[in-house]
């Protein structure tokens, strides 16, 4: 019962911050994306110096935690840059500085799905493409992505949770999400906490069962032909 | 020699330290049929692949229509649009229709629109005898139906040259013939073919000339009535020995 108050004491102050977390998530992902299809190329160029910079990125990403990551970010650059005029507070605060770090986490995570989906599919594939007279480029943007993106669509969506939560990890940097807005929530009813924490819990516990559904309905639309 | 559609002198192919191609030289002239034989690892294969540069060249030269294919500066693109390939495992495009596995290379490089690829397609695969199945995607389709497919595919560029890589070699035995078949009248239009195979009846009837390769050489070349009723190589006799 506690828990059926809370929700609607504090309906509107959670939906805010769905509506942050849901931003945020949003354009990490697609900013992840983008970062992913070009490190996830670089690594299986062939071109060594664009491997080396793609694994350097990567290991640096996977090889630290999201909250460290987010301090570097929001504090460690605002300092070294400050001399040059440079402030988030100029550029949209924390909510940026949060969605460059996600973006730049998930990045990494994408880069590796986009690589595993591509070594994945036949080589026979790029051998035909090629033997047509189409460019390498071309071949990879007709013939292999739209085959690689069909395998990596599971891992994607996963990563598309993993990163949904992972913002919960950013309120570090005072971002009211989901999660911030619990803990003032919270500080402000001390008799009220497990409620309160179990309403954020649910939040995230929808949204995240549904993208599961979704990447279900996803994958079975994406089996081509076959039979 | 100018007359040759593909000219390969001394051609050499190393995987690392192993040598896979010892220097081989080979004239095909323009609507000749070349056939291809030898046992498994002999380099038939890797030597077809070098025709249009699937496999980096490792020394020796390969002129192929005029273009010297072993030259890194050649734009391999335009030389590779004129000259078809098939593969043993087909490789046709999963995600793409019959039809769009057709049309796709001419559209992307321009070489016609939508509707005059369309047009193309539809006559090939009347050709291939699936004019039927344009709709359908290559998994619906059978063994020899895939590589007619395919067969198609590479036709669609108009090429001067068609490459083939133990075309038959994936299928099952009853879906050879019709593979064949499409072969056949492709040379009989005056195609020029290289045909890497292990269908001894089908290089006997329709290559110009058999070429007989071993351990990376050419052992014998010659007639198909030289190569396979009067061959005069040991290795040559050996190895029909086992395979007739």
């Amino acid at each position: 019962m506690a828990i059926i108050d809370i929700l609607v004491r504090y309906f509107p102050s959670f939906n805010t911050a769905l509506g942050a977390t849901l931003k945020l998530t949003v354009i990490s992902l697609l900013m992840a994306t983008v970062l992913g299809v070009v490190f996830g190329l670089f690594k299986v160029s062939g071109i060594r110096p664009l491997k080396l910079i793609a694994n350097i990125y990567i290991d640096i990403i996977r090889g630290t935690p999201l909250m460290v990551q987010t301090m570097i970010v929001f504090y460690g650059i605002s300092q070294v840059l400050r001399p040059l005029g440079f402030s988030w507070g100029n550029i949209g605060g924390a909510y940026t500085a949060g969605a460059v770090t996600l973006s730049l986490n998930a990045g990494a995570y994408m880069a590796e799905i986009i690589r595993g989906g591509i070594e994945a599919i036949d080589k026979g594939q790029m051998e035909a493409a090629r033997s047509l007279g189409l460019p390498y480029g071309k071949a990879m943007r007709k013939v292999i992505l739209p085959q690689a993106f069909r395998t990596m669509m599971p891992s994607i969506i996963n990563q598309f949770i993993i990163s949904l939560k992972d913002t919960s990890l950013i309120s570090i940097i005072g971002i009211r999400e989901l999660t911030q807005n619990g803990k003032i929530i919270a500080a402000n009813s001390a008799s009220m906490v497990m409620a309160i924490w179990v309403v954020v819990a649910l939040y995230y516990l929808v949204i995240c069962t549904m993208l599961s559904k979704v990447a279900l309905v996803v994958e079975r639309k994406v089996s081509y032909g076959k039979q | 020699m100018e007359s040759s559609k593909i000219s390969v002198q001394n051609l050499k192919k190393s995987f690392g330290k192993l040598e896979v191609l010892k220097g081989i030289s080979v004239e095909v002239a323009e609507g000749e049929v070349v056939c291809l034989i030898g046992p498994s690892g002999s380099g038939k294969s890797t030597f077809l692949r070098c025709l249009n540069r699937l496999e980096k060249i490792t020394a020796g030269e390969v002129i192929v229509d005029g273009h010297p294919i072993s030259d890194p500066n050649v734009n391999i693109n335009k030389v590779r649009e004129n000259i078809g390939m098939v593969f043993q495992h087909f490789n046709l495009f999963p995600h793409l229709s019959v039809k769009e596995n057709i049309t796709l290379a001419p559209t992307e490089l321009n070489r016609m629109n939508k509707e005059e690829a369309e047009g193309k397609a539809m006559e090939l695969l009347d050709r291939v005898g699936l004019h039927d199945k344009a709709d359908a995607y290559p998994g619906q389709l059978s063994g020899g139906q895939k590589q007619r497919v395919a067969i198609a595919r590479s036709l669609a560029m108009n090429p001067d040259i068609m490459l083939f890589d133990e075309p038959t070699s994936a299928l099952d035995p009853e879906m050879v013939g019709e593979v064949l078949e499409v072969m056949k009248q492709l040379a009989a239009d005056g195609m020029t073919m290289v045909v890497v195979t292990h269908e001894m009846g089908f290089a006997r009837e329709v290559a110009d000339r058999v070429i007989f390769m071993d351990d990376g050489c050419i052992v014998e070349e010659g007639t198909p009535e030289e190569i396979f009723s009067h061959p005069k190589e040991e290795r040559t006799i050996s190895f029909l020995n086992k395979v007739l």
